[in-house]
């Protein structure tokens, strides 16, 4: 039926002359049809002029004209004014004032659609008189069915086409703006009046008479299910006008062909909505679980929203079914309250919901990750939700990259303490040990915290103070830190023992086949270098240990902590020493702890000698002049006696102490040896506490009115016992008199200043200060300021008092002998490598201190030895710098 | 050096002491584990003297053969040469003494041109006090003051009186060594 050139060139003039007149009668019929404003009577005369037209072969150009006119006409009358419409809200937008919004989109869109509806509507109408027409015509000279149907849908899906073209074209920016606020509005309100629900039902509220209509109102007195259903319904029902209005709105746009706009429009405020939901309900609040309540949500508002909407476009399989899709949620499966049969659709939203909420809570969570962990044993909920976050989205790479980076920024940084990062880290541990319980992405994060630690140099004390200083109170201290290390050490031996059970009962096959069931891959992100077999356990104690890189030098600084604390024990109370030490032999293993656990007997057994030898003085006594005076004083004395050679090594400092002392000692002494034979007793006097009491007769003699007891180092006591013969000394006199360099007395000495027993004065000699016994009462008030003043001062002086060389002097003590080695042989060997030298000084360097470096410790030692410019580097090669 | 052997007492042409007197065989069974403890301490001892100008350290894996490094003394023709030498202890050590030779050449009237050395302690001096550190001492001090009395090299004991030409040979030799070293 196309147009036919050469059929119009056969035609005579006559035909000619009925073409052209059947067609401006067309044309006027034409514009009269649709311009007729609801008059449909002009269709009745379109049929004879179509039929003769078409009899002529111009049935296409009848219908280019006819949709042209339409098109020209929609254009004109009803797109402009329909945009015209939205102007005011362009300009609203642009000057920003928001509150004349209010309900004005609703109107304004709900009204310009229905108005485009009519009009579209109409000019269906006259699209469909056209068909009929064509249709009349067809039939007159052919019965094919077929073609009936062709014409009807292909004219109205060119319709279609060509008012959405008209309006996609014309469609002003702000458009998509004003779908967006409008849904959001609308689900705002879904939203309030589901809270209200909410609130209600929280408050039992009976919905019995709220006149709202459900069908599923039942007799009174059934419970607490029929007032859950009684709420779905009521709610729905007053949901259900305001659904309707959406879903006609969103009909209409679909209509007009702005179907994937309204989609986009309805889910970015969707998803707006819900992520104003998840901040709002997660926050910064850590303490509760938060998910659960937004999946309710979810299944609360947008998908009732979206049911109903699906429902009232027709795309659910519910739609022949209205009532029982809305009125009968007595019906309702338990994850679709009120709706009975959930569409893909529907699924599907609720599924991309989830997601969105997921991963929009995981990254709330990720981006607080930092403050989540330092309050970790608290927000633990917080850490459950973030694990079923990561389970969906998988985004854990996120969470590392996040998190390392909060760290580098927040707290590996000069102002933090060791402490806190440690704290930290324990407590990273545990956290992403819920995470993430392979330890992969631990293992990518705690690296940098280890790097950092590795380099600060009190690690290794404070992991020491860490694991030993948990004695107090742990049972209640769950929120101290320092207590919890402790408790690692402690149920870690507890799963030592039950594994060491595991592994005795030998595995029979079920158990085999059951834990292999259990195993796992890898996550991806799993760095395959490291093996697998050790990523299993996650265990905080070896993490810790990790970071100093072998337990050898823990168990040292540890041996040289241990000594320190029992060498300023005055009783020979040890248990907390005893109970923390077998903990850290079950983890350490037996042989590395051996030392301290010789250092512990020393103390045990001293216990049993100190009381042996005072039992020895109330037998007859040795032979000796000074009976009276020495069993007065042994009483006082009790000593340590330690096996040195499985001590740190302890900082020798000599001093002269008073004969009456020195008697004492070697009586002390000489008890000892014959008690254990063969065995002598060397005294290390510095060391040790001496309670100076008025019995010794020191202080009484100058305060008699008053007694000062004093727990001090042997060194200040001794200086003290020098005043009780000379109540001035000048401090050269002094420290020859005492034995020890002018500078150490001049140290020490500062106690008894700050204390006001001494006074100090400047002599004729700068150098020379002249220290006085201060023998008036001093004034109680400036003794107290004193005493505050002075405390920095002593607080410093302990530092330096250190009886046991630290792990640090240790070290460098054995680093000189180690470089001389290296000096040594390079001198004679000319260039080395690396290797070579480590061998050589394991073969050679074998005397106290052993050579037992490992190759890395020995390559960083070396380059400190290349920046001091001691050694080069020539080709791998170390050789002396010249 | 494995061609010399332990007699050591053969070689040195007149000494200027007596040399009449042989080393005598140990008097108990070697016992290599304490030889080795000895040669162990005299390192460490050697390591931590901090003496500038002698060094020596047991060579590959063996601890009875050493090398040594003597730098010639300020004021004496060997100033600012650097010498190598093997030490090989006997394993009867120190109740003999080791057999100490110069690798680097040196010209010298008590060294000859295998790098033998001639000094007493070496040899019928030999006493068990003394140790690898004075003997390198002895042997740097040596270089300074020579004994010119019975020389193993004659030309340098005759061209001793005249230091310019002296040190002129010195530096010859030493590095006519120094290429035969690298090489």
């Amino acid at each position: 039926m196309l147009w036919d050139p050469e059929a119009l060139d056969s035609l005579d003039d006559a035909a000619i002359g009925d073409v052209l007149q059947s067609w401006a009668s067309f044309c006027d019929c034409t514009d009269a049809l649709l311009c007729g404003r609801g008059d449909l009577s002009a269709g009745a005369d379109l049929v004879p002029l179509v039929a003769a037209l078409c009899g002529y072969g111009l049935c296409s150009l009848v219908q280019d004209h006819f949709l042209h006119s339409l098109e020209e006409l929609f254009k004109s009358n009803a797109v402009l004014k329909f945009w015209k419409h939205f102007d005011a809200f362009s300009d609203a937008s642009k000057l920003g004032t928001t509150d004349f919004q209010e309900n004005w989109t609703e109107e304004v869109l709900s009204k310009s659609l229905e108005e485009i509806c009519l009009e579209k509507h109409y000019q269906e109408k006259c699209l469909l008189m056209l068909v009929h027409a064509l249709q009349s015509y067809d039939e007159s000279i052919t019965d094919e069915k077929m073609k009936i149907q062709d014409y009807r849908s292909s004219l109205t899906s060119k319709y279609q086409l060509m008012v959405s073209s008209i309006l996609l074209t014309t469609v002003p920016m702000h458009f998509p703006e004003i779908l967006r606020s409008y849904f959001k509005e609308k689900l705002e309100e879904l939203s309030n009046m589901m809270a209200v629900g909410h609130e209600e039902d929280g408050c039992e509220f009976q919905f019995n008479n709220n006149g709202l209509g459900q069908p599923s109102q039942r007799p009174t007195g059934v419970g607490e299910m029929d007032i859950d259903t009684c709420y779905c319904g009521s709610t729905f029902a007053k949901n259900n006008t305001l659904v309707n209005n959406i879903g006609k709105v969103v009909c209409d746009l679909r209509n007009l062909g702005f179907t994937s706009m309204t989609e986009d429009a309805y889910a970015s405020s969707i998803l707006l909505l819900l992520k104003d939901k998840v901040h709002d309900l997660a926050g910064d609040d850590y303490r509760t679980p938060v998910l659960g309540s937004i999946k309710d949500w979810i299944q609360a508002v947008p998908l009732q929203f979206l049911h109903a909407l699906l429902v009232y476009l027709g795309d659910s399989p519910a739609q022949d079914d209205e009532s029982s899709g809305l009125k009968s949620p007595l019906a309702s499966s338990p994850s679709y309250p009120g709706i009975e049969m959930p569409s893909e659709g529907l699924v599907r939203w609720q599924l991309r919901l989830e997601y969105f909420a997921y991963e929009t809570l995981q990254d709330l969570r990720i981006g607080k990750l930092f403050e989540i962990i330092v309050d970790y044993p608290e927000s633990s909920p917080a850490i459950e939700d973030l694990k079923q976050c990561l389970e969906y989205t998988g985004q854990h790479s996120k969470l590392v990259d996040s998190f390392i980076s909060s760290l580098r920024y927040r707290l590996l940084t000069a102002g933090a303490s060791t402490n806190d990062i440690l704290h930290q880290y324990v407590s990273t541990i545990k956290a992403l040990r819920t995470i993430d319980p392979t330890g992969v992405f631990l293992e990518a994060v705690g690296e940098p915290i280890r790097d950092y630690l590795r380099r600060r140099k009190d690690t290794i004390k404070c992991i020491v103070t860490m694991l030993t200083d948990g004695s107090g109170g742990n049972s209640t201290g769950a929120g101290n830190s320092g207590d919890s290390l402790l408790e690692e050490l402690n149920r870690d031996a507890e799963n030592q023992e039950s594994a060491d059970y595991d592994d005795d009962t030998n595995l029979d096959d079920k158990q085999a086949w059951i834990n292999a069931e259990r195993w796992e891959p890898d996550p991806v992100e799993a760095d395959t270098s490291k093996g697998s077999r050790n990523r299993r356990k996650i265990d905080i104690l070896g993490m810790i240990v990790g970071i100093i890189g072998s337990k050898d030098q823990l168990v040292n600084e540890y041996r040289v902590m241990l000594a320190e604390k029992l060498l300023n024990k005055s009783d020979y109370d040890i248990d907390s020493e005893i109970r923390t030490l077998e903990l850290l032999k079950i983890h350490f293993g037996e042989g590395s702890m051996q030392k301290c656990e010789i250092m512990l007997n020393d103390l045990i057994d001293s216990k049993r000698t100190n009381a042996n030898i005072k039992a020895s003085i109330l037998q007859p006594p040795a032979p000796g002049s000074e009976q009276e005076e020495t069993c007065l004083s042994l009483d006082h004395l009790d000593s340590t006696i330690i096996s040195s050679n499985f001590w740190p090594t302890i900082q020798a400092e000599s001093l002269n102490i008073p004969t009456a002392v020195e008697q004492l000692l070697s009586d002390y002494a000489r008890r000892f040896h014959e008690i254990k034979t063969p065995r002598k007793l060397l005294w290390k006097k510095n060391l040790g506490t001496v309670k100076v009491r008025d019995s010794w007769g020191l202080l009484e003699l100058q305060f008699e009115d008053r007694s000062m007891q004093f727990t001090v180092s042997p060194m200040h006591a001794v200086i003290i016992m020098q005043f009780q013969e000379q109540t001035s000394w000048t401090s050269k006199n002094l420290a020859a008199a005492i034995g020890v360099p002018i500078e150490t007395l001049n140290k020490r000495i500062n106690f008894w200043i700050s204390k006001g027993v001494l006074a100090e004065s400047v002599g004729s000699d700068s150098d020379n200060h002249i220290f006085t016994i201060v023998s008036d009462m001093v004034d109680p008030n400036k003794t107290g300021i004193n005493n505050t003043r002075c405390e920095g001062i002593l607080a410093m002086d302990e530092e330096c008092e250190r009886s046991v060389a630290s792990v640090e002097e240790q070290l460098r003590k054995e680093m000189t002998v180690y470089e001389k080695f290296i000096v040594g042989m390079l001198t004679n060997f000319g260039s080395m490598t690396l290797d070579r030298i480590h061998n050589t000084l394991k073969m050679f360097c074998v005397a106290e201190p052993s050579y037992d470096k490992s190759l890395q410790q020995l390559q960083s030692f070396l380059s400190g030895l290349i920046s001091e410019e001691k050694l080069e580097m020539r080709e791998g090669l170390y050789v002396l710098k010249k | 050096m494995e061609v010399r052997n332990v007699d050591n007492a053969s070689a040195p042409p007149p000494s200027p002491a007596p040399s009449s007197k042989q080393p005598k065989p140990p008097p108990n069974p070697v016992d290599t584990a304490s030889v080795s403890q000895r040669l162990q301490k005299e390192l460490m001892a050697l390591m931590m003297s901090g003496d500038t100008g002698v060094s020596a350290f047991p060579e590959g894996e063996n601890i009875f053969s050493w090398i040594g490094t003597i730098e010639g003394s300020k004021g004496t023709p060997y100033e600012g040469l650097s010498y190598k030498l093997s030490l090989k202890f006997p394993l009867d050590y120190p109740f003999k003494p080791p057999l100490v030779k110069f690798e680097t050449p040196c010209f010298h009237p008590n060294i000859d041109q295998c790098g033998n050395i001639c000094l007493d302690i070496l040899q019928e001096m030999w006493s068990s006090a003394y140790d690898c550190r004075t003997i390198l001492l002895s042997i740097q001090s040596l270089l300074g003051e020579p004994n010119n009395e019975s020389p193993l090299n004659c030309y340098a004991a005759t061209l001793w009186s005249n230091q310019e030409d002296y040190k002129k040979m010195v530096h010859k030799q030493y590095s006519s060594g120094g290429e035969a070293l690298e090489s």
